[in-house]
């Protein structure tokens, strides 16, 4: 009789203890969302530094290759050459850089429980001023 | 002789009681200790999906600003913005922190609040920058539960250009 109320309190036992780890996880899940909001936020403000470089100067936006520490988070906004097809005039991966044309890299990355995320944001910046 | 040694055996020994009782009170620990981190885990999930979604205030604050053509006055706490409203008619746009709650005004009448109630707006500041093409602001919003016992903040930052001003 001990033997079977055993049996029954061990399985009763060990799915409490998978329903907890279920839990913990899900604060897990829950704390890196939240994080994933406010990088969402830092990549955007990321983006519009680099837009606010282009609209005092166009030159500011060469140059631009800044690295910052928020908080948990590290944003890093680069700026490169962009390439244009010398038949097509489109932006691809060979042809002759275009002056009047950046690609802005946005990169935040943080440390949650142990490993580093990184979330990226690109886009291209043209001179529409000058 | 033989009746007295092959006395049929009844019930469980003491040590072998001694030794259920030990292994249901270790397992019932277990189990308690379970369930009372189980009750945190779910309190802790609640208020992280609370600060999230309160990121949802920003938003808002940054589409106003995305769309509207000025500022027409800007303070630490206090921003109001000149927009057009559907009808390409003039509308003012007014983020205010009030206490603890993030209001919004459109043409001097409060909307409502951006915050739910169970969130308060610990800081919320604005800060114009002006380029040589247009505007911008520079936002920081500063948030926590009202269900956290901990009083954890979290902040949000963001830069927002006005598109209108170009």
């Amino acid at each position: 009789m001990a033997v079977e109320a055993l049996v029954a309190v061990s399985i009763i036992t060990v799915s409490i203890l998978a329903a907890m780890a279920v839990t913990q996880k899900s604060v897990y899940v829950s704390r890196q969302a939240l994080h994933a909001t406010q990088v969402a936020f830092l990549l955007e403000e990321g983006a519009e530094n680099a837009r606010i470089a282009r609209d005092d100067a166009w030159s500011n936006v060469a140059v631009l290759d800044t690295s910052e520490q928020i908080g948990i988070f590290s944003r890093t906004i680069v700026a490169s050459s962009a390439k244009r097809d010398n038949t097509t005039e489109d932006i691809s991966s060979a042809g002759t850089d275009d002056a009047g044309t950046k690609l802005i890299t946005v990169t935040v990355s943080w440390l949650e429980g142990g490993a580093t995320i990184t979330k990226t944001l690109q886009f291209y910046i043209m001179d529409i001023f000058s | 002789m033989t009746k007295i040694f092959s006395k049929k055996k009844n019930g469980y020994a003491v040590l072998e009681l001694l030794f259920y009782i030990a292994f249901f009170v270790a397992l019932s620990l277990i189990v308690i200790d379970a369930m009372v981190t189980m009750a945190g885990s779910f309190r802790e999930t609640a208020i992280q999906a609370e600060l999230a979604q309160s990121g949802s205030i920003l938003e808002r604050i940054g589409r106003e600003i995305r769309t509207s053509h000025d500022i027409s006055s800007v303070s630490a706490a206090d921003l109001t913005l000149s927009a057009k409203d559907a009808d390409g008619a003039d509308k003012t746009v007014r983020f205010l922190l009030s206490g603890s709650d993030a209001q919004l005004l459109e043409n001097g009448v409060l909307v409502g609040n951006l915050n739910t109630p169970n969130i308060s707006v610990m800081t919320l500041s604005f800060a114009p920058i002006t380029t040589a093409k247009g505007k911008a602001v520079k936002i920081l919003l500063t948030v926590k539960s009202n269900n956290d016992a901990s009083n954890r903040i979290v902040d949000f930052y963001d830069t927002v250009v006005l598109r209108g001003s170009y």
